[in-house]
């Protein structure tokens, strides 16, 4: 039996072969652009230079500013340009006031200060041997190439060592039966690379001593990212690392809450042109991404996180809503230090440090916010009667480079000098008779905090309730997840809270309204009337 | 006549559309938590394990889980697997009332909606466990009356741990001999 057969009129078979070949074309384009868009955003994965192979990094090294030294044999200026930056002097100048910022300067209400707590806080320093005020800022081997280029994921800083790695095996925590092993400075050293986000996150991560604590929208989850947590970030899609939208020169690096990028105007980023601000959403997307024009008219008023991040914290890690210092010194029923946790197992109580709140998927507060935050640092005058603002985020309706911005808002109880208003600053890590967390005596710890400040201390303290603010920009969920219409614009929605704008169905005008409903009742007036005298009419008739 | 057989079938009428509005809500309840999802969802397997009767937990699911592993987000859900083998052995050992085991283990859902908050969702044991006769009946009110303390909380007590690990946790029910139905 033979098969049958179609038969096509001459003219079209050409048609098959062309449709093959368009579709082979289309295919081999999609893959091209695809390859292309992965050789943009992924990291390269090998380095032009192998450093194993480098003399000067083949041979043991007894510390970290011996690699460092190593280092700059060939990398001449990198040091140099660190030490320009706020991973360096922890610093950053007020652009309206002058005033210097920074961590070293503010007293936040998670740790409050790294004054006098040099030898803990420094572990996220990127240099070694900051102990004290007279660390040396200018001597280029006390920068710490590693905790940025580690590649093999075994270099670790511990609180109590200055920024150094341990190079001896520890017992860490103190006491706790666990050890941390000595770092191996030349297999680190050979291992080197760009940073990946385990490098970043080691400690923006980690920030505020817990994981999740300090940001909410950086956490260990994003070491290994899914779709749904952050589009960008996955590990199995896109696979940003930080440094893909935080783009570096220098080794400065783009992106800071102390100077957000918060109104990006104009298209996307073009490829030799300077970008001004690589970290924000718009140096890709721009400020009109969208395909209906009605959510375009939304980028004036309204920054991409507020309805790309609907919540933050997307996991159990959870984050800290709020830090009361106030409970610290209090002992357990024995008269001893006592700690616990709370039903995830994060710390929710401990004799050294006070209570902490947690939550976890949370919705964010939404402010104006223009960019700038005016931060409160050491020695700032503070009205004890009111919540004290560590930092107020600026921004207006009237702003044109406002938007409506997604937060965090970080909820604490601190120590202030009672007399002379302003917040404390408290020697809280160490073993010596002064540390709070070794005699829990606020006192002295205060005083000692206060001393290495070089401000004054009454002797009187109280506690105070402080906020501090977090512009949302990390956990970017896919775009089928984003803030739906009726979100906001309702009676009790996201943005009911907001001034300065009209919502429809948020908000409403007494005379407008009156005049709508007016206009319904005399419509159906009016159809009644005209139906009743139709009926009245036929029956005349009839 | 036809006044009686037409108030009669506007009465069935008005009875079966205030069935189908109301059923469902009467079939299952929502309970606002004062705590927050972890909190909650460790207090309820607290007061399950303490709660006698035979009852044990046997497993913690989160529904929302799935969702996220295909790329999506929802708020999360966490499914807490109680059972009590006191009720649910009288139930699987009767042929006509195998069927039941579809309703097996107890489930207690703790989810957090879009305003924040933390809820609690129960199935309300005892009216549907009436529809399936006495015997039924009478057992899944005294599950009702269990699961009815199993969401009150003493606030005044510390916040227990969560228990991940409950028997089946990863897969539910009926993975391990000592808390599956």
């Amino acid at each position: 039996m033979r098969a049958p057969q179609f038969m096509m009129p001459s003219q079209f078979k050409f048609v098959l072969p062309l449709l093959a070949a368009i579709a082979l074309l289309a295919a081999s384009t999609a893959q091209a652009a695809n390859a292309k868009l992965e050789q943009i955003i992924a990291p390269a994965p090998h380095s032009t230079a192998d450093h194993s192979k480098f003399k000067e990094l083949n041979r043991e090294f007894k510390n970290g500013p011996e690699v460092t030294k190593a280092c700059l044999t060939c990398h001449t200026e990198a040091a140099k340009q660190v030490q320009h930056t706020k991973h360096w002097t922890w610093e950053s100048t007020d652009p309206k006031t002058g005033k210097v910022r920074g961590k070293k300067n503010i007293i936040n209400n998670y740790c409050t200060s790294p004054v006098s707590n040099e030898n803990d806080c420094m572990a996220c320093h990127a240099g070694y041997g900051w102990k004290d005020d007279k660390f040396d800022f200018k001597a280029e081997q006390n920068v710490d190439c590693l905790i940025c280029h580690d590649q093999t994921g075994t270099y670790r800083k511990l609180p109590g060592f200055a920024g150094h790695p341990v190079y001896k095996r520890v017992e860490f925590p103190h006491g706790s039966g666990k050890f941390v092993e000595a770092v191996n400075l030349k297999k680190v050293a050979q291992s080197i690379g760009m940073p990946t986000r385990s490098n970043c996150g080691s400690c923006h991560f980690f920030g505020a001593g817990g994981n999740g604590a300090k940001h909410g929208d950086l956490d260990s989850s994003l070491q290994h990212p899914g779709k749904y947590l952050d589009v960008h970030m996955d590990e199995k899609g896109l696979n940003f690392y930080c440094t893909t939208c935080h783009a570096t020169s220098h080794h400065e690096v783009s992106g800071s809450r102390y100077d957000t990028a918060a109104a990006v105007k104009g298209p996307a980023h073009i490829r030799g042109k300077q970008d001004a601000s690589p970290a924000s959403c718009q140096s890709c997307h721009s400020n009109k991404p969208h395909h209906e024009a009605m959510l375009n008219q939304h980028t004036d008023k309204l920054a991409c996180q507020t309805c790309h991040i609907p919540e933050y914290a997307r996991n159990q890690i959870g984050t800290e809503s709020s830090w009361d210092w106030s409970l610290a010194t209090q002992m357990g029923p024995d008269g001893k230090p006592m700690a616990y946790k709370d039903s995830a197992g994060r710390r929710a109580f401990d004799s050294k440090k006070g209570k902490w709140e947690w939550d976890s998927y949370v919705m964010p507060e939404y402010r104006w916010y223009n960019g700038y935050s005016d931060y409160k640092v050491i020695g700032d005058k503070i009205d004890p009667s009111k919540t004290v603002h560590i930092n107020e985020v600026g921004g207006s309706p009237n702003d044109p480079d406002s938007r409506i911005w997604p937060v965090k808002v970080h909820r604490g109880k601190q120590p202030y000098d009672k007399v002379n208003n302003y917040l404390t600053v408290q020697h809280t890590a160490g073993e010596d008779h002064t540390a709070l967390w070794h005699n829990y005596d606020w006192q002295k710890a205060i005083a000692a905090g206060m001393k290495a400040a070089k401000l004054p201390y009454s002797g009187e303290f109280g506690f105070v309730d402080t906020a501090m603010t977090w512009p949302i920009t990390h956990m970017v969920a896919p775009k089928g997840d984003a803030l739906s219409c009726a979100q906001c614009h309702s009676k009790n929605g996201r943005l009911k809270d907001i001034e300065g704008v009209y919502m429809p169905a948020r908000d409403s005008n007494r005379w407008l309204d009156l005049i709508g409903w007016t206009l319904v009742v005399l419509t159906l007036f009016g159809v009644l009337m005209h139906g009743v005298l139709r009926l009245y009419a036929s029956k005349k008739k009839g | 006549m036809l006044k009686v057989v037409t108030g009669f079938l506007v009465g069935m009428a008005i009875a079966a559309l205030l069935i189908y509005k109301l059923a469902a809500g009467m079939m299952f309840r929502e309970v606002p938590s004062q705590f927050g999802m972890e909190e909650t969802v460790a207090r309820i397997q607290q007061n399950v394990l303490h709660a006698g009767n035979g009852w044990s937990l046997s497993g913690l699911r989160n529904a929302a889980k799935p969702i996220e592993m295909s790329g999506g987000n929802v708020l999360p859900v966490m499914m807490i697997e109680a059972c009590s083998t006191n009720y649910s052995a009288p139930i699987l050992k009767d042929d006509s009332l195998r069927f039941l085991s579809n309703l097996m283990p107890c489930k207690i859902s703790v989810y957090k909606k879009s305003d924040g908050k933390t809820y609690i969702g129960l199935m309300n044991a005892e009216l549907i466990g009436g529809l399936f006769g006495s015997k039924v009946g009478d057992i899944m009110a005294k599950v009702a009356a269990d699961q009815a303390k199993f969401i009150q909380f003493d606030a005044s007590q510390p916040a227990p741990a969560m228990i991940k690990n409950a028997p089946a946790a990863s897969g539910g029910s009926g993975a391990a001999a000592d808390g599956g139905c």
